[in-house]
């Protein structure tokens, strides 16, 4: 079967998300319906200005037995799984535990703990006593604390494809169903704020010194936030929301900058719509990748406007929750699993005054409407480009 | 669930192909990779975990007579960049300098997946995956789902860098850079080198032959062990760790009973 030719769609029986604008589904709810933005003041002291995406809600502690895992990021993936607990308690009773993968993504993994023990070495000669790179730094650390919380026993890695990451998920969940490898998968992805991070963007000249405003002719580039969503795919069950197409695609073109025309971008939502055997009039709404940055912003428009046209309401929720970089497919998945339930989309943060040159439908209030197929974008520093095409049950 | 390996390479710091390996040749001298994959823009910015990667997927590449700019690639790395990602913490505490935003921008976990992508103009399929010492396994199952759900061959190649000393404790196990890549197809008619079984966990496997001490505890081990029982030519279950994962093995096929 070609990556492109129409396939069966993802059964989305439960989903969790965690951000600066709180952790549930409630919570997220009622931030975006009042366009009231998460971001704030940076937790991390920076010498630059920056307003960030930082996750408030207090973060419980891991059982006992897993506190020499215990990082940010592991805290954040407990919570996260917490609110997944009932499908989840479900699938286990469904499926065997070999037959439930753990596929989740990060770009930062353990970075954020790392940073500060590194600091600590570099000021007294020693790293903190509890600090352990094997089981707070590698990307496996998350894996094993999620499966052991999960009960899941079958193939587990983390995708780590910079901002796409979470979404590549998805992908391989279809794919190991399809294949017959795996019945159900905890699928998403979770990241946290840290110093390298933001440093990073900054030396790149590409974050906002204040709220990031994506599509606006005001925009001033990125806010960074942190957070994540989990999902559960399962081969059977009652399904909230349908995945029924995942692009993957490269731009081959810069590793940090986006193909000016959009091409990847455009290849991958045209590959997520061929998937899901629609077409692409049928598309209600996107939820863009929208970083605020203005390469990232118009190339994606143009893409959009190649794949489906100029008047179906586009939206970035970066506004909301900072770019939550490996974790941001799986929010933005979320929140256009939101749109599909609820039947309306958040404004266009801070998208007031419009850039014209983007030519797109950019809602600045909440639109109500018939939302079944929605698409959410993720692009990625090595030319990295995912499609999500979430569709109505 | 079965599928043939069309294909296979390697790079390990005294020995820089499997075509080397399976002559028995060995550098008594510690080699670089050349990244020989990239073209001479991205080489340039490459680290010598991509080189290695590069070198690897190459040769597997090559043998399979893929075309590289359709042919998918997943990246397996346990660590990834860390080489780069200490230079950026020595930056912030240690320096003090701003930061290099070259350096951040190759500092992601698919930079050397990102930069194959762009030398060989392949717009597809791509990704960067880690599990530890579970990364061979993992990128075993990912590319046996890719070939069940596409029909097509992929390549994957797993490499970490040598350990990085100043991240881990004194009394840590520590271990030197390697590279591994088979090209997996579908295992038709017995074409191919071998034909291999999903991986899984609780076979009776074992390692897949000697390998220098210094490259035991990598967590890539896995994969360069499934290329030297490949290279072996003798039907044997093959383990994708050695102790330290969670202990997926696959069955490795030859000739008539394939």
């Amino acid at each position: 079967m070609a990556a492109d030719s129409k396939s069966a769609p993802l059964l989305v029986t439960g989903y969790g998300m965690l951000s600066a604008l709180g952790s549930g589904r409630a919570a997220h709810l009622e931030r975006l319906a009042s366009g009231t933005t998460g971001l704030g003041p940076s937790p991390i002291p920076l010498d630059f200005q920056t307003a960030v995406g930082a996750v408030a809600d207090e973060l419980a502690e891991l059982p006992r037995e897993m506190l020499p895992w215990s990082t940010r990021l592991a805290r954040m993936s407990a919570a996260l799984l917490a609110q997944i607990e009932e499908p989840l308690r479900r699938a286990r009773e469904r499926w065997r535990p070999e037959r439930i993968a753990v596929l989740l993504g990060t770009s930062t993994a353990g970075a954020e703990t790392t940073e500060r023990a590194y600091r600590e070495l570099v000021r007294s000669g020693d790293f903190p006593g509890d600090y352990d790179f094997h089981r707070q730094h590698t990307f496996g650390a998350v894996l094993h604390v999620v499966r052991e919380l999960a009960g899941a026993r079958g193939p587990s890695w983390m995708a780590s494809t910079a901002c796409t990451s979470s979404g590549k998920t998805f992908a391989s969940a279809r794919r190991l169903l399809e294949a017959g490898i795996i019945d159900a998968a905890i699928v998403g992805g979770v990241d946290t704020l840290c110093a390298m991070t933001l440093q990073g963007f900054q030396s790149l000249q590409a974050l906002d010194a204040g709220p990031c405003r994506p599509f606006s002719a005001e925009r001033g580039g990125i806010s960074i936030g942190e957070g994540g969503a989990f999902a559960l795919i399962e081969r059977q069950g009652d399904p909230r929301v349908l995945v029924e197409g995942v692009g993957e695609t490269s731009d081959a073109y810069h590793i940090s900058a986006p193909h000016p025309e959009g091409e990847g971008a455009r290849a991958a939502m045209a590959m997520a719509i061929g998937q899901a055997g629609c077409r692409p009039s049928d598309i209600d709404h996107v939820n863009t990748h929208g970083t605020g940055t203005g390469l990232n912003d118009a190339a994606e428009a143009k893409a959009i406007t190649a794949v489906c046209g100029t008047a179906l309401p586009v939206v970035s929720t970066k506004a909301f929750t900072g770019h939550t970089l490996g974790a941001a497919a799986a929010l933005e998945f979320a929140f256009a699993a939101c749109a599909i339930e609820e039947g309306w989309i958040p404004p266009a943060l801070g998208a007031d005054p419009v850039d014209p040159e983007i030519g797109l439908s950019i809602p600045t209030a909440v639109t109500r409407g018939d939302f079944r197929r929605v698409i959410s974008n993720s692009f990625a520093f090595g030319g990295n480009n995912v499609s999500l095409l979430v569709g109505a049950p | 669930m079965k599928v043939a390996i069309t294909g296979v390479g390697l790079w390990t710091p005294h020995c820089r192909s499997a075509a080397a390996w399976a002559a028995g040749e060995r550098s008594a001298q510690e080699q670089k990779p050349v990244g020989i994959a990239y073209d001479k823009r991205n080489r340039r910015r490459v680290s010598a975990l991509g080189r290695a990667i590069g070198d690897a997927v190459e040769e597997a590449m090559l043998e399979a007579a893929l075309d590289p700019v359709t042919t998918p690639v997943i990246v397996g790395s346990s660590i990834g960049e860390a080489s780069t990602m200490i230079g950026l913490l020595d930056q912030m505490w240690r320096t003090k300098e701003p930061m290099s935003p070259a350096a951040f921008s190759v500092s992601v976990h698919n930079a050397a997946s990102g930069m194959l992508s762009i030398s060989k103009k392949n717009v597809g399929f791509t990704t960067s995956i880690a599990a530890d010492h579970d990364t061979p396994a993992a990128g075993l199952i990912e590319g046996i789902g890719l070939v069940a759900t596409t029909g097509a061959p992929v390549a994957v190649v797993c490499a970490d860098e040598a350990s990085p000393r100043s991240l881990l404790r004194r009394a840590a196990r520590h271990w030197d850079m390697l590279a591994a890549a088979v090209v997996l197809a579908p295992a038709d008619a017995g074409r191919g080198r071998a034909t291999l079984s999903l991986p899984a966990v609780g076979l009776a496997a074992t390692a897949g032959g000697e390998v220098d001490d210094t490259l035991i505890a990598n967590p890539q081990v896995g994969l360069l062990d499934l290329v030297v029982a490949v290279l072996g030519g003798e039907d044997r279950a093959v383990a994708l760790d050695r102790g330290a994962g969670r202990g997926h093995g696959v069955t490795l096929t030859f000739g008539a009973g394939r």
